[in-house]
């Protein structure tokens, strides 16, 4: 037990919290005790299964089930934003003045800067542009970026689709 | 320089649209279009970058630079790191973050990376950045933006513009509209398949620079788990395909192989102090 907490103590610290994301298995999946293929199997969920999702490492995720809690692969599972989906948080939504037809084009104005019309409206910045150009970086500053991190080159070819069946 | 690039993406779209298009004399409709012919299959690379730097001054007209040095600086590494990874290494890559609440990143052809602030605060990791900007990287590495140009979609803009052009050659105003055509392909979008190849090289690139190779997926079931209807998301939403399709095809792709790639913990530490504080 104290093993277990300490496991989650690390957890909270080392991996982005999800605040329990709500998600569903696309597949049957195994849930795993660590985050690993040959770790021991707690229980296995079946396609369409509920879960919780509290943490990812790589590429899996702790998550929290009524078949069991424990690691899963991240792509087994797709999230459900059901209750993503009660009205627009974004502030801009105050400024919207609607969406025109099936198009769905926000027509928006004001303080984001970035919407479709933005886009449409722009006149170029040639100062911000000179800002842009002066926070450039050499290949040899972000080498040593890469080294200061520890980063270590892999070598790995592009994926043709479909290369894993 | 500057306008030297307006200039040039200015001719570029102009010469970039099918003969018919244009509706007026048909003599100088053909010569126009001979020297589209060549003037398209000869965007060489110092052109690309003519053609990007007019897009990107563009494109900081509907959202300055986010005022923090610090970050900026942050972020021009991770994505210097990761161009150096590709085979465009020398490509003059400038990275930049919008101040823009918005959810989104751009691609400009020529080797510029925008993300926006608003994209940049929902992220956990370097790893998550690093998919991120290499997925921007790959539409440059692939031409994608410059290939959306040069088939010119807009065709109502193009032809009013030609006519405008022919009569009064070298007008400010009208290659001011002619970019502005130019911008209209952050807009209106790339094609699904240039999206989720940059999906599918961006992982590797990233993997290659020695992260995560899941920041990406991870991003995108972060967007898959947020309010589609959201303001904040809705260009970002219109001009990519579904979290959920994007997360299938990687699924297809991403063996039980690259679990053996991890970032180092450095990278985490680096970017809570140089992001996530800052916030």
């Amino acid at each position: 037990m104290r093993y277990l907490y300490a496991l989650l103590l690390c957890a909270s610290f080392v991996a982005p919290v999800y605040a329990k994301q709500p998600a569903y298995t696309v597949r049957s999946t195994e849930i795993k005790q660590q985050p690993f293929s040959d770790a021991a199997t707690v229980a296995t969920l079946s396609e369409k299964a509920s879960v919780n999702i509290l943490s990812r490492q790589g590429g899996w995720v702790r998550i929290t089930s009524e078949s069991g809690n424990g690691w899963v692969k991240m792509l087994s599972l797709r999230s459900d934003n059901t209750a993503a989906k009660q009205g627009d948080t974004g502030l801009q939504s105050l400024l919207n003045v609607g969406r025109s037809g099936s198009s769905g084009i926000t027509v928006a104005t004001g303080v984001r800067g970035l919407s479709e019309e933005d886009l449409k409206n722009a006149h170029p910045n040639p100062r911000e542009f000179e800002k842009l150009q002066n926070y450039a970086v050499s290949k040899a500053k972000a080498e040593k970026f890469a080294r200061n991190a520890k980063l270590k080159t892999q070598l790995l070819d592009y994926l043709p689709l479909d290369s894993k069946s | 320089m500057f306008i030297r690039a307006l200039l040039f993406s200015g001719l570029c779209l102009l010469f970039s649209f099918p003969a018919h298009a244009f509706d007026f004399d048909l003599q100088k409709v053909l010569s126009i279009a001979k020297k589209t012919q060549q003037a398209t299959k000869t965007i060489d690379e110092p052109e690309e970058i003519e053609i990007g730097n007019g897009i990107a001054a563009n494109l900081l007209g509907a959202s300055s630079l986010l005022d923090d040095s610090r970050a900026q600086q942050y972020v021009n590494q991770v994505g210097r790191w990761l161009s150096l990874q590709t085979e465009r290494p020398d490509l003059p890559w400038k990275f930049g973050i919008l101040e823009s609440t918005d959810i989104n990143a751009f691609s400009i052809p020529g080797g510029t990376i925008f993300i926006t602030h608003g994209l940049l605060q929902k992220l956990n990791n370097e790893s998550e950045l690093a998919g991120v900007l290499a997925h921007e990287i790959v539409h440059v590495l692939r031409k994608h933006h410059l290939a959306a140009l040069q088939k010119g979609a807009r065709m109502d803009i193009a032809s009013d513009l030609a006519g405008e052009a022919l009569k009064n050659k070298g007008d400010p105003a009208v290659l001011d509209k002619a970019i502005k055509a130019g911008t209209e392909v952050y807009a209106r979008g790339l094609d699904k398949n240039d999206e989720f190849e940059a999906d599918r090289m961006g992982i590797v690139i990233a993997t290659r620079a020695g992260y995560d190779p899941y920041g990406l997926p991870a991003v995108l079931q972060m967007l898959e788990a947020s309010n589609a209807q959201d303001s904040s998301l809705a260009l970002m939403f219109k001009t990519h395909p579904a979290p959920r399709e994007r997360l299938s095809l990687l699924d297809k792709i991403m063996s039980d192989g690259f679990d053996a790639y991890t970032a180092p913990a450095q990278t985490d530490k680096r970017f809570n102090s140089e992001v996530s504080q800052r916030k």
